[in-house]
């Protein structure tokens, strides 16, 4: 178990976790549909950051914002581990980017890059916490982001994976994703922090399992989900579950392979939380993102102070799936 | 016909990376996918762009593609229909 | 941690334990040389684009020795410098200016863990499949200590099929996998 001791979120709905939980709160998306962008041949629907941003200096931002809370500088430590979770990172270059942002930041030791498709975001955390468990480091600052190009955007299309308007997941009317740009960030920590203004939480179980069917088409059995699901829920019943952060990325496929999976889990009467609708598919930041948000969301489902369990739950192409549980 | 079927052989073989394979190793009436040559959803997505390459053929739905990939002869036929390079 | 089984391909040269495997051609084509000699019955090998023809074949002939065949691995953890940039290039050439058809088959192999994902298909490995992007292979050993570490829980592999795999150009990549066993 390793403590959540920050966070932070940058989207095109705002800066700040705090202000991009009031947006979806509010019930604002980011998506909106472009005719001008990445010399797209049609028009698509996604979360753009309306001055396109520059990979470092938005994955810098992220992390000094994720740190305004912590009393004593943590991340210019050689106790300190930065870990990148992002798929085509600054223009198709992972490492570079990786090193210039623990570099911008005093961070004496060399980072990790997760490239685990879309779900990075979530393998970077369970990184993160099996270093800290192993004593290996003290404290973890996870990124996650992603920003859009031509590359990303044509790929989607000629996949025919792209709704032509605001995704619906799990929903039956649902046409497919949308792109969306962030970056967020979680710092880990093996002890907790005092008298934080965010809520925080704690990393409790991780599992990654492949499908080993398909490296596009999601399972149709939901095999990978499934045992993830179940691994995080080690000595735990389905009714201790309070929320579900699904992947919903509205695919017809995606979605169905979710609900199979979370049925076989038991978990078909839990609720679940999607966050594309108003973020889009943010790719490498979906997991660091979606995780702070759900936090977030069971935060407000606390009475008397009684922790909540949420799980968070990403696929990817590759046959890749992850899942976390965190306590609230 | 005849010829646009050859062609589209080759083209296939091509675009699929069907590695010592002739296009007289293909059936023209056996199914693309399934049991016949055995193509997968990334197959069809190719196809779909081979044909908007080679013929200038945009199809928006892939969906559409099932009834058009069913053998070698229906997406033949339909190029033959449809093309407009 | 104990490296039960090793194999090091470069473009002209295939080392098994320490053994050298002999081949008649070097590069792209060695590998399609060793496809045929270890494999030879999957056509899916000539979809993959280089990356993952490297990662299979090497996996391929790994998990063939006896060594391996005793314990297999459950999990498959894979790293290198340059993510998938030789099938980055590629795609990039579908969707230039004036020659736009972006291929769906080229784009799927745009991400490095493709190359887990061809090797849990072709093993049934159903575990954990993970890719990393380090600066130097070494630091892979740190990650691989800390997934092995705590084996009280139940997701956590005993036995990993792991290393670095690069291609930066077509005849140009360096595989080093190993089986390694956590006692």
């Amino acid at each position: 178990m390793v403590y959540c001791v920050g966070h932070s979120i940058i989207s095109p709905l705002g800066d700040g976790s705090q202000a991009n939980y009031e947006a979806v709160q509010a019930g604002r998306s980011g998506l909106k549909i472009h005719t001008d962008r990445f010399d797209s041949v049609e028009p698509f629907c996604a979360s753009l950051f309306d001055t396109p941003q520059a990979f470092v200096p938005l994955c810098i931002r992220s992390v000094e914002e994720a740190i305004t809370n912590n009393q004593s500088p943590i991340t210019n430590s050689k106790d300190t581990i930065f870990i990148l979770s992002t798929t085509k990172g600054d223009n198709l270059d992972l490492i570079t980017p990786a090193k210039m942002i623990a570099h911008h930041f005093g961070n004496p030791n060399p980072p990790i890059v997760v490239s685990n498709a879309c779900t990075s975001g979530v393998c970077a955390q369970i990184t993160a916490m099996r270093l800290l468990e192993a004593g290996m480091y003290q404290h973890a600052v996870v990124v996650g982001c992603d920003i859009q190009t031509k590359f990303i955007v044509s790929g989607f299309q000629a996949f025919k994976a792209l709704s032509p308007e605001p995704c619906l997941p799990f929903s039956p009317d649902r046409k497919g994703l949308n792109l969306g740009e962030a970056a967020a960030t979680i710092v880990y920590s093996q002890l907790p922090m005092a008298n934080s203004q965010q809520p925080l939480w704690t990393l409790e179980a991780g599992s990654i399992h492949n499908d080993a069917n398909h490296i596009s088409a999601p399972s149709r059995t939901g095999e990978g989900a499934y045992r993830c699901l179940m691994d995080v829920m080690e000595g735990l019943s389905p009714a201790d579950i309070d929320l579900v952060g699904v992947h919903g990325t509205a695919t017809l496929y995606n979605d169905d392979m979710e609900r199979i999976a979370l049925e076989r889990a038991g978990l078909q009467d839990t609720p679940i939380s999607a966050l594309k609708p108003f973020f889009g598919h943010t790719m490498g930041a979906a997991g660091v993102l979606e995780t702070i948000l759900c936090a977030m969301q069971a935060n407000e489902k606390m009475v008397n102070n009684k922790m909540v369990n949420c799980i968070k739950m990403l696929s990817g192409f590759g046959g890749v799936n992850a899942a976390i549980r965190i306590r609230v | 016909m005849e010829q646009l079927i050859e062609q589209l052989k080759s083209q296939i073989i091509d675009a699929l990376n069907f590695e010592d394979m002739t296009p007289a190793d293909i059936d023209t009436d056996a199914p693309l996918f399934g049991e016949g040559l055995g193509l997968d959803s990334i197959d069809a997505l190719e196809l779909i762009m081979l044909m908007d390459r080679e013929y200038g053929i945009k199809l928006a739905d892939p969906k559409a593609g099932k009834a058009i990939f069913q053998s070698v002869r229906t997406m033949a036929e339909y190029i033959q229909a449809n093309r407009t390079k | 941690m104990k490296v039960v089984s090793e194999i090091e391909i470069r473009p002209t040269s295939v080392v098994l334990n320490g053994q050298p495997i002999a081949v008649e051609t070097t590069g792209e084509k060695m590998l399609v040389e060793l496809y045929r000699r270890y494999a030879g019955d999957y056509p899916k090998f000539f979809k993959m684009d280089t990356l993952s023809r490297l990662g299979f074949i090497a996996a391929e002939i790994l998990l063939k020795e006896p060594r391996a065949k005793s314990q297999e691995p459950t999990a498959i953890i894979l790293a290198n410098r340059s993510a998938s940039i030789k099938n980055d290039t590629d795609y990039l050439a579908t969707i230039s200016d004036g020659n736009y058809y972006p291929s769906p088959a080229l784009f799927v192999y745009t991400l490095p863990n493709i190359v887990t994902g061809e090797i849990a298909i072709r093993h049934h490995i159903q575990g954990e499949t993970s890719f990393y992007i380090l600066d130097a292979p070494e630091q892979l050993e740190q990650i691989l200590l800390s997934t092995m570490s705590n084996n009280l829980k139940p997701s956590n592999p005993q036995t990993i099929l792991a290393g670095w795999c690069e291609c930066t150009e077509p005849n140009n990549f360096y595989a080093k996998l190993q089986i390694i066993w956590n006692n």
